[in-house]
């Protein structure tokens, strides 16, 4: 389960006033944060936490823990971004099919055997590639965007995961897999083409530059 | 990934990561990894998008509205 959220949950139902202060602060910023990952915008995202954090105020006392009520927390917020009125620009309403996500042959053919010459925080922390990355996100269907959020972001475990979904856990992994290798295409795809090139830059010819990234790839891989 | 193994191997990696795949097909796993350096590469690139998106963060929420604020107030301190 997502610590902070058990931790703010247990806080709110301790009764201490100092406790409960931090507990309002840490819960509006974890639902806000998951309904933004979720639904991608802000509109969305404030209707999901006031909804979810009344809902929640209505239910504080009816669960034994604060793992339970994490559980039913998080189910509460997904309802809620199911239902937003505003449709994501990027999600497609299909199935991810592992046959379509997996390389080719011939693309892993020219392709380097090596890891990115990039860390998980600088993809966090660099602009372009952190927008790649949600872009990446907001692109999978919802059922897949869900599972990935919840399983890598807010750090639920598999069981946890497909308790909120109200899937079985092995549908939950296969979903899992699916949204991850997505996320991770985009994100190769990214990172062996570069940025696009800003109109002056393209002038000089980025087709001679990509071109040149293979040889270099290509050598260092004798 | 060109051959039948390279395919089972893909469908496992993320179980692997996970350390939710039994000890017998992790060997298996380890095994194929040494010696196929696109699916070695595939894992780490993998691994890498999972530790991202770990450490992504929104960066900011706004304040909670009175109307919540009370409401989550008056449930705490109900006996």
């Amino acid at each position: 389960m997502n610590i902070e959220v058990q931790q703010a949950l247990e806080n709110l139902r301790s009764g201490d006033p100092e406790a409960v202060e931090r507990a309002l602060e840490s819960l509006q910023s974890a639902v806000y944060g998951f309904g933004m990952k979720v639904c991608g915008n802000h509109e969305d995202a404030e209707d999901t936490t006031q909804e979810t954090l009344l809902r929640l105020a209505r239910s504080l006392k009816e669960f034994p823990d604060a793992r339970a009520l994490a559980v039913w927390l998080y189910k509460v917020a997904k309802t809620q971004c199911l239902m937003s009125r505003r449709k994501s620009k990027f999600a497609p309403a299909q199935m991810l099919s592992l046959e379509a996500l997996m390389p080719r042959p011939e693309d892993v053919a020219g392709a380097p055997s090596k890891p990115w010459p990039i860390t998980p925080e600088e993809v966090v922390l660099r602009g372009e590639i952190r927008d790649r990355l949600e872009h990446a996100v907001l692109a999978l269907p919802k059922p897949y965007r869900l599972v990935l959020i919840l399983r890598d972001m807010e750090q639920l475990n598999t069981k946890e995961v497909a308790e909120v979904m109200e899937i079985s856990e092995e549908t939950a992994k296969m979903r899992l897999h699916r949204a991850r290798v997505s996320v991770r295409n985009v994100l190769e795809k990214y990172l062996h083409t570069g940025p696009r090139p800003s109109p002056a830059a393209a002038v000089k010819g980025p087709r001679k530059r990509s071109a040149l990234t293979a040889r270099r790839y290509r050598r260092t891989d004798g | 990934m060109a051959d039948r193994r390279c395919k089972q191997i893909f469908a496992a990696l993320s179980e692997f990561l996970d350390g939710e795949l039994p000890v017998k097909h992790c060997r298996e796993l380890e095994e194929h990894l040494e010696g196929c350096k696109p699916c070695l590469a595939y894992l780490e690139t993998l691994r890498t998008t999972i530790q991202a998106c770990r450490k992504y963060r929104v960066h900011k929420a706004p304040r909670p509205s009175p109307r919540v604020r009370a409401a989550l107030r008056k449930a705490a301190f109900r006996s």
